[in-house]
């Protein structure tokens, strides 16, 4: 839709990852040939059956891991180790259980790059104004084990863009949430995105997932991946407005990404 | 109504347990006392009520508190020594697998050597006054310090370093920002087993210098006074106040740990 303004914001070629077990030498090929372009302000979600090599992909894009060959280039120049331009969420938020609501929003503000350029009112201004973005206002002095599963999720999102990275990596950051909460976060990460701004005012976002309709109402792109070893399999544009309605959810594009991967998915829990 | 009749029963369950936890000893010293009673008047063997003149006394003319204190300063020296080397060198090898391999086998190889083995060694270097009192204590402190630190800094969770490194948070401050605080609790817990058994061994190693540096040694501590007591006035009365002044003390300097991992961990505690 919004041809214009496409730029590419991150570009894998080829790109595979062998990991090699450190005691037996067993060599297990986790990704192979992958090439993707991603746009500037573009929503991807990854999807695949268990052990095709979505966390593997996510954390080369994010430098904690390196590929065995290939190259990954962001703005064009080639990723080399972690940065807080490239901000990660994990799967189960990596929150630091000493530190309150607060302090865990703020804390690359206070101790990493991100930091830098501000003085430490402009930093307590962008801490507040994150907690307040995803409804924690009240609740700054609280530790991580006070907290619900959905709020630990909102302090970690808040982290996240409170470092104000450029693309976000997540790695299935609504997996551990109860159906419910799940609905409902999807929705304020859709708003907290910027769904409604113009493309170029938005953060690219690369987002795994299990779930396929979440996949599906969340992305303008959906990528189907097979293992065995992991390889993108399709890219599947999903050209519906946004922002998004509920009823997508039940959109016939889903069926047909499941019909994708369902032989593999069942073979993979066999 | 109903409130005030619950607050009665539990005050009046909690005095039942009072009375069930104390009924015990109170019936030892009065049989201990009313045994004593039918001893000769001269006889040097240790009552109640002996004990309390031999403590008043010796709490009059100082002498007590003053062997207390000297005790309790060696233990806190020695302790700060083996916390500076244990946990600096356990967070080290706890971090590092080669310097964990190049230095576990002379610190296995020490570690069943109990402190009060290097006793005559240390007697023989460093003399009778506070040095060799002061190697062993910090010997002794020195492993339970370093096994429990090693512990809990290869122990951290991975998740929150890599999630430092995304934030661009750089080497150091990932040391002394997430792992030293991440290991905390393990390090606070070999700091409290440590001062456990460095007044453990405080006590063993001024007896021991005591034999050697004579009545009028000016070796001094607790250790000493009760073995002044042992081997030269033969005051059984003296030697249980010192037995229950070092065990009261070792449970305060227990409790006192327990309440500073409290203050320093609010984390962990609902």
């Amino acid at each position: 839709m919004n041809k214009v303004t496409s730029k590419s914001k991150l570009k894998l070629q080829n790109v595979s990852k062998q990991f090699v077990a450190p005691r037996t030498g067993h060599k297990t090929l986790a990704v192979t040939g992958v090439n993707l372009e991603i746009q500037a302000g573009e929503f991807v979600c990854v999807v695949g059956p268990s052990g095709c090599g979505k966390s593997t992909i996510l954390n080369m894009i994010a430098g904690l891991d390196t590929p065995t060959s290939g190259s990954i280039e962001m703005d064009g120049v080639p990723i080399r180790g972690p940065g807080a331009e490239r901000g990660v969420m994990f799967q189960d938020y990596a929150l630091m259980p000493w530190q309150n609501v607060h302090d865990n929003v703020g804390f690359g503000l206070l101790h990493g790059t991100p930091g830098k350029g501000f003085n430490p009112e402009q930093r307590e201004q962008r801490i507040r104004q994150h907690v307040e973005m995803v409804g924690l206002t009240g609740s700054e002095k609280k530790y991580p084990h006070q907290l619900s599963g959905g709020m630990r999720q909102r302090v970690a999102l808040a982290r996240l863009l409170a470092n104000g990275p450029d693309v976000l990596l997540m790695d299935e950051p609504l997996g551990a949430l109860d159906a419910q909460t799940r609905l409902i976060l999807q929705v304020e990460l859709l708003r907290i995105w910027g769904e409604t701004l113009p493309r170029e005012e938005r953060k690219t976002v690369i987002f795994i997932t299990h779930e396929i309709s979440e996949a599906v109402f969340l992305a303008d792109r959906v990528v189907v991946m097979s293992n065995n070893p992991g390889s993108v399999k399709a890219v599947v544009p999903i050209d519906l407005p946004r922002p998004r309605a509920e009823a997508v959810r039940a959109h016939p594009v889903a069926e047909q990404i499941w019909g994708m991967i369902k032989d593999e998915a069942y073979r993979a829990i066999a | 109504m109903t409130t005030t009749t619950a607050a009665a029963a539990s005050d009046s369950s909690r005095w039942s347990a009072v009375f069930h936890a104390t009924l015990v000893p109170v019936l030892l010293v009065l049989a201990w006392q009313a045994w004593s009673m039918t001893l000769p008047a001269n006889s040097p063997a240790p009552s109640p009520s002996r004990v309390v003149a031999a403590f008043v006394d010796l709490v009059a003319t100082g002498g007590l508190v003053q062997a207390t204190l000297l005790s309790l300063g060696r233990v806190l020296v020695g302790f700060l020594f083996a916390m500076v080397v244990g946990v600096g060198l356990g967070a080290l090898m706890g971090s590092n697998v080669r310097i964990k391999d190049n230095l576990d086998p002379i610190i296995e190889s020490f570690r069943p050597i109990a402190p009060m083995a290097l006793l005559p060694m240390a007697i023989l270097w460093f003399g009778t006054g506070t040095a060799p009192s002061l190697f062993i204590v910090a010997y002794a402190a020195f492993f339970p310090l370093l096994l429990n630190t090693i512990h809990a800094v290869s122990r951290v969770d991975r998740k929150l370093v890599l999630a430092g490194m995304t934030m661009g948070i750089p080497r150091p401050r990932i040391l002394t920002k997430i792992i030293l605080p991440a290991a905390l609790p393990g390090v606070l817990l070999g700091a409290r087993l440590a001062m456990g058994v460095a007044w453990t061994a405080i006590i063993a190693a001024e007896l021991a210098v005591g034999a050697k540096s004579g009545a009028g040694g000016t070796s001094g501590g607790i250790g000493q006074m009760m073995f002044v007591f042992y081997a030269y006035s033969i005051d059984l009365n003296g030697i249980v106040v010192c037995m229950i002044v070092v065990g009261v003390v070792a449970l305060l300097i227990d409790r006192i740990f327990r309440f500073a991992e409290h203050r320093l961990m609010p984390w962990r505690h609902r």
